[in-house]
């Protein structure tokens, strides 16, 4: 296992293809949720937890029923990708929504009311379809996933903590709400430019 | 019991139905899609060598795969090689034209996805053309000494087409 | 309400992206290029409108319990299909859609109006109301990519409008300048809603 491009993956998809302002993915939560930091770390979280489990998954079903070089029936099914995919991952939000409540209550109280919102958040499919265009191995998804959940957490909050602060800032009647958040969605996603193209 | 047969039953239903549906229509497009990818490929080979009626691959045990392009009468009028660099955010490939004398005759630009307006710009034929009639051995970009002229504001884009051919092609010399 | 209501609702006063906030994710990542912009907004046109027409047709048969996999499951497998037919026949648009063609499945505007609309309202309302939010979702698209690639490049679908002396804003056709063009024609659109409150 090489180390070093794990680790390229990891600043990768937190930093330079941030999956909110640079490949615009999940963008639903980004500005629904990031009113109050405790509901965006919430988020967060719940949104770590299942990009990371949704890419192991999926690229296990990928590799073992759908590919057909390394496929159990040998068939060529790529083409049921994304309906696969889908469902694999609204099972796994159920399931995970489940277990939760029954092993950790106090988890679940904390993530709970975001699990189903995630089934429909397209970072989830989006990683799990990224990883298979990518080429990733069986570690480098499970890596991709949990960073790309970071990098989604890391932009929330740092949303989160802005808009916070806006509540107190005079802001235009006609800007308030939805237009003045996507404008500071903006000048993140400058200031996110400056990360490409680094290398390594 | 009853509530939970009914449910199943009708999800698994509707599964078979669009599985077997979907399964009918992959029959009838995947043969289109492979047909186009060839297309697409032979158009980039055809465009960087337009003298060429056909093209033979060539690969032996190393990884580099090129083609040899014949006119009508079966003479090689040149070879056709890709090759590929991590520019400034992602794999840049490219398709280099070489004359019989090994000469650049020209380079297509085939998938990247750099920075729209800047370094997105390698497509252009502005940009392409100056490879032509290079010498692609030592092939260099201007900042590091050569005669290829950056991108405004891309240099790194340009730096990677350029090594990209230079690299590749150093690998294939011995061979053509 | 009448039926032409059903068709004209979405394409303005309920329109999917500006009103109601729906579907971003495609609207910013595609918005570079106004050919980009119609070819999503045709392919969620599509997809819409067959999963409305389909859903309203069945909504007697699935039990309420399983409802929203049976509409992921349509909607899947409608979006595998455009997403097939498009690798055939329109490659080059294929490509540049890349993941985003897939992603039409976690749309938002789809999955909410088959809940929403398709599942409680007749075969033709429901054609109409996907047709007319599909055009909504296409429209705004398509507003944002013609601001974006006039800045940006200076033409519109490749032919150049602006002088050749024009020199790109760059900044609009990358990610910050989706941002900032929502957030401003959003900002736009409530002015416009606010005169009209204060004058009724």
């Amino acid at each position: 296992m090489d180390f070093s491009t794990l680790f390229i993956i990891i600043i990768g998809s937190i930093f330079v293809n941030n999956f909110v302002i640079h490949r615009f993915l999940g963008l639903c939560p980004y500005i629904g949720v990031s009113k109050k930091m405790d509901s965006a770390l919430g988020m967060g979280m719940a949104v770590i937890f299942v990009m990371t489990m949704a890419s192991t998954i999926t690229w296990l079903i990928y590799t073992f029923f759908l590919n057909e070089a390394t496929s159990i029936f040998g068939l060529d099914l790529t083409f049921l990708r994304t309906i696969t995919f889908i469902l694999s991952i609204a099972v796994l939000v159920q399931f995970v929504e489940m277990v939760i409540k029954k092993a950790a209550p106090e988890l679940y109280k904390a993530l709970g009311i975001y699990l189903p919102l995630i089934t429909t958040n397209c970072a989830v499919l989006g990683v799990s379809l990224l990883n298979i265009n990518e080429n990733y191995n069986f570690i480098e998804s499970i890596v991709n996933g949990a960073a790309a959940g970071v990098g989604f957490t890391l932009v929330l909050v740092l949303m989160a903590g802005i808009r916070e602060r806006l509540e107190y800032s005079k802001v235009p009647r006609s800007m308030k709400g939805m237009p003045i958040s996507f404008i500071i969605a903006g000048c993140m996603a400058l200031a996110f430019l400056g990360f490409t193209g680094m290398k390594f | 019991m009853k509530d939970f047969i009914r449910p199943t039953l009708v999800l698994l239903i509707i599964c078979l139905i669009a599985g077997t549906i979907l399964a009918f229509i992959y029959q009838q497009t995947a043969p289109l899609i492979a047909e186009n990818k060839l297309k697409a490929e032979e158009a980039a080979r055809r465009l960087v060598l337009p003298d060429a009626e056909f093209f033979k691959p060539v690969s032996d045990s190393s990884d580099v795969l090129y083609y040899e392009g014949y006119n009508a009468d079966s003479t090689l009028v040149g070879y056709v090689f890709s090759c590929v660099q991590y520019g400034y955010s992602s794999d840049v490939k490219t398709i280099v034209g070489l004359t019989p004398e090994l000469m650049i005759n020209a380079i297509t630009v085939v998938s990247q996805a750099e920075t729209p307006g800047l370094g997105a710009n390698c497509t252009r034929d502005d940009f392409t053309t100056q490879f032509a009639g290079k010498n692609p051995y030592n092939i260099y970009v201007d900042k590091d000494g050569g005669v290829i002229q950056s991108l405004t504001g891309a240099t790194i884009t340009t730096r990677a087409v350029t090594n990209a051919i230079r690299d590749t092609f150093q690998k294939l010399r011995d061979k053509l | 309400m009448k039926a032409i209501q059903e068709f004209t609702k979405g394409i303005i006063k309920e329109n999917p992206v500006f009103v109601m906030a729906l579907g971003l994710c495609p609207t910013l990542a595609v918005s570079t290029s106004v050919q980009n912009a119609i070819g999503m907004g045709a392919a969620a046109t599509f997809v819409l409108l067959c999963s409305n027409i389909f859903i309203s047709l069945i909504k007697n048969l699935i039990p309420s319990k399983v409802r929203i996999p049976c509409f992921i499951l349509v909607i899947a497998s409608f979006v595998t299909i455009i997403d097939m037919v498009m690798e055939a026949y329109v490659p080059p648009l294929h490509k540049s859609l890349g993941i985003f063609i897939p992603l039409i499945v976690v749309n938002c505007i789809i999955l909410g109006r088959a809940e929403a609309f398709a599942s409680k309202n007749g075969v033709f309302k429901s054609m109409l109301d996907g047709l007319g939010m599909g055009l909504g979702f296409m429209l705004a698209i398509m507003v944002i990519a013609l601001i974006r690639e006039i800045l940006g490049v200076g033409t519109i679908l490749n032919i150049r409008i602006l002088p050749a002396s024009y020199k790109p804003m760059i900044a609009a056709i990358l990610p910050p300048g989706a941002f900032i063009t929502i957030g401003l024609l959003m900002g736009l659109l409530s002015i416009l809603q606010n005169k009209k409150k204060s004058k009724a």
